[in-house]
């Protein structure tokens, strides 16, 4: 899939990313059977190896930038603006700009990177 | 710069002669170290953000440095392969390149602009960054010149002698102009600012017997805090024509021929690399290391086991001076360990009963809260004490010195467990607690029941006895811990900063080995070095750590701006 391939998709991801966060955080709950890695979630969606990782044969570190090809972080942090105890993707510390990888892992499983300082942050993170 | 560099080759200081003889610096190399990539994995060095470390692992032929005494490796700080001029997407050119928007970097390049130069701010960050509330500067005109140097002899002591007595005094000097400025400057976008003078400054108006008055500036009450204040600096730098690139974490200092440092090369997001090249100078103002494990390590192994306040304090600019030929200060770096956040600052350093996370009393609690972490540095404890009282403290306590009791009501502001509404904490961060029982106060904090119950009986014999057996505390602050509801303010000392850093001449130019400046090189704010040098950071003036920050900023800007 290239680039502008990328783009077609780009508002369908938009709707599904703010459907399937609404879900986990306004719910406050995370399914146990949505627990997979998010690698087969993109997969799932149309997001090939090499949508990311532009050699696909090649072990790559992604940067932040690919995820903001199809993630609006401005529009993520209002979807997320009424998450207690509080909006993860508003914060003090990177305000929206937080690299999305503290957290959101693909090939691994993703961390809550809030909690070693701030314990009541009990965010499930998908 | 030639007169810099006359200046420098005069009589060099006890502070920069032990410097150049046990600090850490290039003089001697290993080159070629059979290193495993496995090895350099694991250092976290970032830049050189943690991402990026793979980066090391292509180079077979890495050159590392060693310590003074020979003995270590450095190998988690691998000199980075120069980025080729093929691989820069873009060069920009400006008169200063300032590295770091915190809190002393954004005042640096405020200061620099006002003074006529063309200044850009590369910052790792997606905004500027920084924290406390608290800035403090003397006010000189009504101060005495006694107080003043009585006050620099204070800090001495307090840094163990092993500061650079200069550099206090430029700070004690300068630091009322400073702090106004930025409390002005601030204001003027958009912070909520106030001087409070020398109220917070009670216990040092007089020292031995000599009148002193303080410029106290202070953004807060929390959650505002002086990143709010320094937000709201760069917005007046902005106004003032300082260019803020964000998300542009440096990478590399540029050196000449002459190994002048005249640029610096960053990474932005897209993975481009981009050069900026300084006329003028480029002003390192990175902030510490505390979230590179290697480093700590190597340079202050006592904080193994310490939580960090802070994220991404990687080193970099730290890393970057060193290569560039700076010295880094001896082993033994001043760190600073608080928690104001859990129950009242006002009461950390009264000395009430303390246990540690199973509930055995440490120490003896004269002892200043910002020296407990020495107490409590093994895997178990890991910075986590609890101080104890009970229901007639606001009586039995009422004359201790070394802060301000809060009432019960106030108390409950600081309670996770209590329904009241909070003001002016981190809510995420309270951890006071009060209990019927003593073993349910001990649950509630976290503590052994029978192991806790047993230090209170102990405590409250000692205290029936008058004579502290066990520690030594004076009679008169000893108070037992005997009638309900008993109280519990579960601390958690985690690393607020490391300051220590990079050995620099007056004007925060580094210098290198042979105590020659680095033409081109300015480091301030914790990555520079000098001003402290005690096991811990002392508490003595509140607000000197962001004091020294702005006003090292404000100097240096105007320094580099001039030349």
């Amino acid at each position: 899939m290239n680039t502008k391939t990328l783009q077609k998709y780009r508002f369908l991801f938009a709707i599904g990313l703010t459907l399937f966060l609404g879900v986990i955080f306004t719910g406050g709950l995370y399914a146990a059977e949505k627990k997979g890695l998010l690698d087969a979630y993109h997969a799932e969606n149309g997001v090939a190896c090499a949508d990311c990782h532009e050699n696909e044969n090649k072990r790559e570190a992604v940067s932040m930038v690919k995820c903001l090809e199809c993630h609006d972080v401005e529009e993520l942090a209002k979807a997320t603006a009424a998450v207690q105890p509080t909006n993860p993707h508003l914060n003090r510390h990177y305000n929206t700009g937080a690299d999305c990888n503290l957290c959101h892992h693909q090939h691994k499983t993703s961390e809550n990177f809030c909690l070693p300082c701030h314990a009541p942050f009990n965010f499930m993170v998908p | 710069m030639s007169k810099d560099t006359e200046k420098d080759n005069k009589a060099v200081d006890q502070y920069t002669q032990n410097v150049l003889q046990n600090g850490i610096s290039r003089r001697s190399f290993l080159s070629c170290t059979a290193m495993g990539a496995a090895g350099i994995g694991l250092m976290g060095l970032s830049g050189f953000s943690g991402k990026n470390a793979e980066a090391a692992q292509e180079s077979h032929c890495t050159e590392f440095a060693r310590s003074s005494d020979g003995g270590a490796t450095l190998n988690f700080m691998p000199k980075p392969e120069p980025i080729e001029d093929s691989d820069i997407a873009e060069t920009l050119t400006f008169d200063v390149i300032v590295v770091g928007a915190g809190a002393s970097g954004v005042p640096a390049a405020l200061s620099a602009a006002e003074n006529g130069a063309k200044v850009a701010v590369l910052q790792k960050h997606p905004m500027p960054v920084s924290q406390g509330n608290t800035g403090s500067g003397i006010d000189l005109k009504t101060s005495d010149k006694a107080g003043i140097e009585a006050l620099v002899a204070k800090l001495m002591n307090d840094n163990n002698h092993r500061c650079n007595p200069a550099l206090l005094r430029q700070w004690a000097y300068n630091s009322g102009e400073a702090v106004k400025w930025v409390i002005d400057r601030a204001a003027k976008g958009g912070a909520t600012v106030e001087d409070q003078g020398s109220k917070p400054q009670f216990a040092i108006r007089k020292v031995n017997g000599y009148t002193l008055n303080y410029v106290t500036s202070f953004f807060g009450p929390k959650p505002y805090t002086t990143g709010d204040g320094i937000r709201a600096l760069a917005k007046t730098a902005e106004k003032a024509g300082v260019k803020f690139f964000f998300n542009m974490p440096a990478s590399q200092l540029v050196q000449n021929n002459a190994d002048e440092v005249n640029g610096v090369i960053a990474k932005g997001r897209d993975g481009k690399y981009r050069k900026f090249m300084a006329n003028k100078g480029v002003i390192l103002a990175t902030g510490d290391y505390q979230n590179n494990k290697a480093m700590c390590d190597y340079f202050i192994p006592d904080l193994k086991y310490f939580g960090r306040k802070q994220m991404d304090r990687t080193g970099d600019g730290f890393a970057m001076a060193y290569w560039a030929g700076g010295v880094i200060e001896p082993i033994g770096h001043t760190k600073m360990l608080h928690d104001f956040d859990a129950g009242p600052a006002s009461m950390c350093d009264m000395p009430f009963l303390a246990v540690n996370r199973s509930g055995s009393r440490f120490v003896n609690e004269t002892v200043a809260m910002s020296l407990f972490n020495n107490y409590l540095r093994d895997p178990e404890n890991a910075g986590h004490y609890n101080q104890v009282f009970d229901a007639d403290y606001m009586t039995t306590a009422a004359n201790w010195p070394g802060g301000k009791l809060v009432p019960p009501e106030g108390l409950k502001n600081y309670m996770p467990d209590d329904p009241s509404p909070k003001h002016g904490v981190f809510e995420s961060q309270i951890n006071t607690h009060s209990a019927d029982t003593l073993e349910e106060l001990a649950k509630k904090l976290g503590c052994d029941p029978a192991t806790f119950a047993a230090s209170v009986k102990r405590y409250n014999e000692l205290c029936a006895a008058g004579k502290d057996d066990d520690f030594g505390k004076p009679a008169e602050l000893m108070a037992p811990v005997k009638k309900a509801p008993f109280y519990g303010i579960h601390r958690r000392v985690r690393v607020s900063t490391i300051c220590s850093g990079m050995l620099v001449n007056e004007n925060h130019q580094a210098l290198d080995a042979d105590g020659k400046t680095i033409k081109g090189l300015y480091v301030i704010g914790n990555l520079g070095g000098g001003f402290y040098g005690g096991v811990d950071y002392p508490l003595t003036v509140f607000g000197l750590s962001l004091g020294r920050c702005y006003t090292f900023g404000y100097m240096s800007g105007k320094h580099v701006a001039k030349l």
